[in-house]
């Protein structure tokens, strides 16, 4: 190995192999991805999935970006056997390619300091969110469904009052807009639980 | 050459105390709270960009010029026109790390600057690295020595991956799920096989020089080149991912043939050092290079475990890849970087080894040991603890995090020592180069 170019021809090997492996077959593979239709579970119809986020979730999601919020959360629930997520609650079924498809830029994360986010939408509510947001180590715990009623030791001093910014907005919305719950057909619901759909509409 | 060693150690600084302030803010989250731009996410997305591209990527560079230099015998190629790049490269760096803090993060760990830096970073290793090659071009003919494969080899590998992360990431992204493959995939090669090459080429380079031994196999050098470029690559993708099972399996079966690259390069190193180990502390540049072995072994043998599905259910998304990072980032790349500068600054200002304060020397060789160690193995231990009580979702989330909390706190202890060392070094360094100033003073009144 004393040549110039045959270092540079085994290092352009080595490197379009991987390239190709992970960039390029990948972009083969699910670059035309399209929006799908669900499975039909129950009574429940077939839905259009995933649907784009709303504006001000749109927003919201440039909030959670430019924060990086993702230093601390994922968007990315386990299958079954590689992980509790799904017993903990955390998603009804594993996150697919799918799901991803709007998002812009895509921050699935690398570390849990704080719960996974995939489904937070169907967990949470607007007011309780934006309370979170403004102390999650003092009230994050007790939800609240009225407004930003603080408790009395935080409340702010009289004549004052806690308005969330657009930005708290934005990012709840972003938040409720994250569940990927529309069973596919890599991923069909559990036979033992096709009344989750159900369950959850009611 | 000297500017980019100089502006890579500033750099580390300010990523180490990035790092500090990140440690801090997320044991005290009230801590400057109010301040937008100090808010843990986005001073851990800043550390992280500090430490790569303002001290990682430029003292990579500045490794593979030197070694293409000394080893093709051949002065450096437009010098000018390197100082241009390295002034060009911090000055965007700076730019990016500001932007981060103002909230212009990308959402892409490790290419988290807005694409307008990341396109004058681009140019600005595009000078740099067209002179290393005009410079390598220019060498004695002969036998090419390993660790000019290597130098070549991290050029080589920075230009592809950062520029895929920038055309495919931030020019024209990819759609969904597909950023987020790229960006792991980015991620891994910058790692494992841009920083391992630039690392790994100055350890070929000074072990077996400063023992005054030949390396003891060529071929064998050939295999852990050749197979950490071909398996290094591949992976970065954490199992369970929204992705095709086989672009997983892929990543894993890559990840754990890295053992072969990790077993060539430690088995050469032992055999060519064998008989006399206790001349590796002899010397300063010996001491930090083989110390940032050591932690190369440990730390490409936490990836490999890591990769392992049985493994994995329990390590990922906890402290196991924080980890796994500081012990690469600050254990095996920091201190062989550090090793190489040890040598490296006084020859560029034309004096000698003595021109380092030994005593900065052993506190810095020390509080660098003992930071990577301690912040490596306390989340370590938060990381496997962590993950064994999340596996049970019994447990509530928030009363595991409660738990894995004092191993953490005790790696910001690991993050103190690190600053302290830096900053030891730092002096030190400001002491050569004093020394230099003054040497260069009393020379030019000599000759009136």
């Amino acid at each position: 190995m004393n040549r110039g170019p045959l270092l540079f021809l085994g290092l352009f090997a080595a490197m379009a192999c991987s390239w190709t492996g992970f960039v390029l077959g990948p972009q083969l593979q699910l670059g035309g991805l399209a929006q799908t239709n669900t499975v039909v579970v129950g009574d429940a119809l077939s839905q259009t999935y995933p649907l784009a986020e709303p504006g001000q979730a749109r927003a919201g999601a440039d909030v959670y970006r430019a924060n990086g919020c993702a230093a601390c959360h994922t968007q990315m629930v386990r299958p079954d056997d590689l992980g509790s997520d799904i017993r903990r609650g955390w998603g009804v079924r594993r996150s697919l390619a799918e799901d991803y498809l709007f998002q812009q830029p895509v921050m699935p994360g690398s570390q849990r300091i704080g719960p996974d986010l995939s489904n937070f939408g169907r967990r949470a509510d607007f007011r309780g969110i934006l309370l979170r947001l403004y102390d999650p180590r003092k009230i994050g715990f007790f939800p609240s469904p009225d407004a930003l009623v603080l408790p009395a030791k935080d409340a702010p001093a009289p004549g004052r009052e806690v308005v969330p910014l657009p930005e708290a907005r934005a990012l709840a919305a972003y938040l409720l807009s994250l569940r990927q719950d529309g069973y596919l057909f890599e991923a069909p619901p559990p036979l033992s639980k096709t009344n989750a759909l159900e369950g959850a509409a009611k | 050459m000297l500017i980019l060693f100089a502006g890579a150690a500033t750099w580390l600084l300010a990523a180490s105390l990035l790092g500090l302030l990140d440690s801090l803010k997320f044991h005290a989250p009230a801590f400057l709270a109010g301040q937008a731009w100090l808010s843990y996410g986005r001073v851990d997305a800043a550390r992280h960009a500090a430490f790569l591209y303002g001290f990682g990527a430029p003292s990579a560079l500045g490794l593979a010029l030197w070694l293409t230099c000394r080893l093709g015998r051949a002065t450096l190629a437009g010098p000018g026109i390197v100082v241009i790049g390295a002034i060009l490269w911090n000055l965007a760096a700076a730019l990016g790390v500001a932007a981060i803090l103002c909230g212009g993060g990308t959402g892409f760990d490790y290419f988290e600057m807005p694409l307008s830096c990341a396109w004058i970073l681009f140019a600005a290793f595009l000078l740099m690295g067209v002179c290393a090659l005009l410079t390598f071009h220019r060498r004695e003919p002969g036998f090419l020595y390993p660790s000019q494969w290597f130098a070549i080899g991290s050029l080589f590998w920075f230009a592809w991956i950062f520029s895929t992360a920038c055309m495919v990431l931030l020019f024209a992204p990819e759609r969904g799920v597909l950023q987020a493959s790229t960006a792991w995939w980015c991620e891994r090669n910058f790692d494992t096989v841009f920083l391992g090459f630039a690392g790994l080429g100055s350890a070929f380079y000074f072990i077996p020089k400063l023992l005054g031994r030949s390396l003891h196999s060529h071929y064998q050098a050939a295999l852990g080149f050749w197979t950490l470029a071909v398996f290094g690559s591949w992976g970065g993708i954490p199992n369970g991912a929204p992705l095709p099972s086989w672009i997983i399996s892929l990543g894993v079966a890559g990840t754990v043939l890295t053992a072969v690259p990790v077993l060539a390069v430690a088995t050469n190193f032992y055999q060519t050092a064998r008989g006399d180990m206790n001349g590796l502390d002899a010397d300063p540049t010996l001491r930090f290079t083989c110390a940032g072995l050591m932690f190369w072994i440990i730390a490409s043998a936490q990836q490999i475990a890591g990769a392992l599905p049985g493994v994995s259910v329990i390590t990922d998304f906890t402290w196991f890849g924080a980890a796994q990072k500081e012990l690469f980032h600050y254990g095996f790349f920091a201190m062989t970087v550090f090793g190489a500068l040890y040598f490296i600054v006084p020859r560029l200002l034309g004096l000698d080894d003595s021109a380092w304060c030994p005593k900065l020397l052993k506190g810095h060789f020390f509080l660098a040991l003992f930071g990577a160690l301690i912040s490596g193995l306390s989340l370590w231990a938060a990381g496997v603890g962590q993950g064994i009580l999340l596996a049970n979702p019994g447990n509530s989330f928030t009363d595991v995090l409660r738990r894995a909390m004092l191993p953490a706190r005790v790696s910001l202890l690991g993050d103190l020592f690190v600053v302290a060392g830096t900053i030891l070094f730092l002096l030190n360094f400001a002491g050569v180069l004093a020394r230099a100033c003054r040497r260069g003073c009393a020379a030019r009144k000599e000759r009136p």
